[in-house]
């Protein structure tokens, strides 16, 4: 274990900025925060959920997949290492669940190398972020079990430092990590991890309701209902932090130039499953909600969840988003209410 | 792992060496590989498809038509509906264009053999079945009787005719044909649904394998018909349609419950997909 005072933190921030982009907590104007690059009069450790998670890091909204020159197409590699600062580890799942689904099978090498690259302190939860947590549930947090390099625990003016990996241990070899000796160390890591546990309540519709999706599927009333409310903005897919559909465009500079674009895409909207013929085997909001919803509930991957409990990583960030009250709680609730 | 790692999105050059017009909007292409590479190492298997590029209108998933028993060629049959077939019919021979695949899993060939078969295709559904077709054909030794149906919505809109047509000749194949409407009264085969053409036939549903290709009205009426016969559920074989993006279970586009149609699929056994709601 590792001790880190909390002032020293940018201080410890600049010197790793000279081997990576730093994307971190950042303040902005309106009193939002968000991750951003490293910037010491923005930076903050006062902070909650910011509204987007980590995906971009490894799965940028829109990226650049090949280069085009007089027809020929060569891929565009990433060079940049980054180190993701002070994500919580509902968001370290999503990394996971994102990097399992691109890798297994057939790799993506896009996704992969910046996944090779990327380095992550988590910061664990010591309080619900806000009231549509529900990590407990979903067994991805309050804090991470593995699969970051560094994790911090929050001790008033300190952070407790667990090493997670090599490249973990060589990042604290800055002075301002210094050995934390006390012989109660361990006790005081689960006190502080039981603490954080009880403080998020748990919601058992969730397990509820995959249990009724198994078993019988949710009944169709639910899935039209929740569709004629929705508004179809596609909010809780980009702000989701296992949602990695995708749809391909061409950026056309002049004849035969340009780029092979890849961006963000969600089941949500209406052409994602239309054919050229004008068949679409999901041609209702609703039938596409149901997809949605099945997809993170029902038909997700041993392999995908890494772990938790399903599809979901229960950040909560659809829930407190959507305009029309629709995230993964509200839907959960709604399949529980209805079947019972 | 370092840069000499293969990116799955990869494309390879090809060109058109022939077009050749079908029916009205379908033309059949004829490609050429660009980089040295053959047919036969291309290693395509009845039923898979492709994805094809036209810098500046994207990608879309096609269906190979021909057999991997004649690799002179590799042959596309595409309707012009969206903004990459338009811009594919508007190139001709000698057009360059990049591919990627072959992908999905196809037909059952190895399940087929010595089995007596039954194809149902309805309208474009015969540019996938093609590639079993003629592979049947070309190792006709391998398989038992085969029985095709084919149904189209009007005797304009047969494809590959004079394909069909020499069927009639050979005693290996039965070749039964529809067509929904006859306007103008020239049609000497069946009028009507392709299912009509089940009471012109007896089958043998414990030893038939049918192997069907077309809309999905088509296989509601054929399945349920099928099932009416006695065909067991693991005798039925389908391909199904999807919007096929990225061909590698990658862009989510194509997801048939726990599913993807472009790895999984796009053929599937009828006890796979039964209990996914949205799959027919």
């Amino acid at each position: 274990m590792k001790l880190l005072a909390k002032e020293n933190v940018p201080e410890v921030l600049r010197a790793w900025s000279g081997q990576y982009k730093i994307l971190c907590p950042a303040k902005k104007e309106q009193g939002d925060c968000i991750f951003d690059t490293f910037d010491e009069d923005t930076f903050t450790l006062d902070y909650r959920k910011p509204p987007m998670p980590p995906k971009s890091a490894v799965f940028p909204p829109s990226s650049v997949l090949f280069s085009v020159q007089q027809g020929n197409y060569t891929r565009v590699p990433s060079e940049e290492r980054s180190l993701l600062f002070g994500i919580r580890s509902c968001d370290l799942m999503g990394l996971h669940q994102l990097k399992s689904f691109y890798l297994r099978d057939k790799e993506d090498i896009y996704v992969q190398k910046k996944m090779d690259d990327i380095v992550v302190v988590v910061h664990a939860c010591s309080r619900p972020q806000n009231e549509t947590c529900f990590c407990t549930t979903m067994q991805s947090g309050p804090y991470a079990e593995h699969g970051f390099d560094l994790q911090l625990f929050d001790m008033e003016n300190d952070f407790l430092v667990e090493v997670g990996s090599d490249v973990g241990r060589t990042l604290t070899s800055l002075d301002a990590f210094t050995e934390f000796t006390e012989a109660d160390a361990a006790e005081r890591i689960s006190l502080i991890k039981q603490k954080a546990f009880d403080s998020i309540p748990l919601v058992p519709d969730v397990a509820k309701a995959m249990d009724i999706l198994k078993e019988t599927g949710a009944c169709d009333e639910v899935w039209e209902r929740l569709g004629s409310k929705c508004i179809t903005c596609g909010g809780c897919v980009y702000v989701c932090p296992t949602c990695t559909c995708f749809t391909v465009t061409d950026r056309v500079f002049a004849h035969e130039n340009g780029e092979r674009i890849r961006s963000w895409d969600t089941c949500l909207y209406g052409g994602f499953t239309r054919e050229a013929s004008g068949h679409n085997p999901r041609p209702t909001q609703g039938s596409r909600l149901k997809r949605r919803h099945e997809h993170k509930l029902l038909y997700y991957n041993e392999v995908d969840i890494q772990g938790t409990l399903s599809g979901c990583v229960g950040c909560g960030r659809c829930s407190d988003f959507c305009p029309v009250h629709i995230g993964t709680l509200e839907v959960v609730k709604a399949i529980v209410d209805k079947t019972a | 792992m370092g840069d000499h790692q293969e990116n799955i999105y990869e494309l390879r050059p090809a060109t058109i060496m022939r077009t050749l017009p079908q029916i009205r909007d379908h033309r059949l292409f004829q490609l050429k590989l660009d980089d040295g590479g053959s047919w036969e190492s291309f290693g395509h298997q009845p039923g898979q498809f492709i994805e094809v590029s036209i810098f500046g209108k994207g990608e879309a998933p096609i269906s190979i038509s021909s057999p991997p028993t004649r690799c002179d060629s590799l042959e596309i049959c595409v309707r012009r509906a969206g903004k990459l077939t338009n811009a594919l019919f508007a190139l001709g021979k000698g057009s360059r264009l990049h591919i990627r695949g072959p992908y999905g899993r196809g037909f059952p060939v190895e399940t087929l053999k010595g089995k007596k078969l039954l194809f149902v295709a309805g309208g474009l559904g015969l540019a996938p079945l093609r590639s079993l077709l003629l592979y049947v054909l070309d190792r006709r030794h391998e398989f038992d009787d085969l029985i095709l149906m084919y149904g189209t919505n009007n005797p304009d809109n047969v494809l590959f005719k004079y394909e069909l047509l020499s069927f009639f000749d050979r005693e290996d194949i039965k070749y039964l044909y529809s067509v929904d409407r006859d306007e103008e009264g020239i049609w000497k085969q069946y009028v009507g649904v392709v299912t009509g053409l089940f009471d012109r036939t007896t089958l043998s549903p414990q030893d038939t394998y049918a192997v069907l290709c077309g809309p999905p009205i088509m296989y509601r009426f054929v399945v349920e018909r099928l099932l009416r016969l006695g065909f067991p559920k693991e005798h039925i074989y389908m391909s199904l349609e999807r919007m096929m993006k990225c061909g590698l279970g990658k862009c989510g586009h194509c997801a048939i419950g726990d599913r993807y149609c472009c790895t999984d699929g796009p053929v599937f056994n009828l006890s796979e997909i039964e209990n996914i709601k949205e799959a027919i």
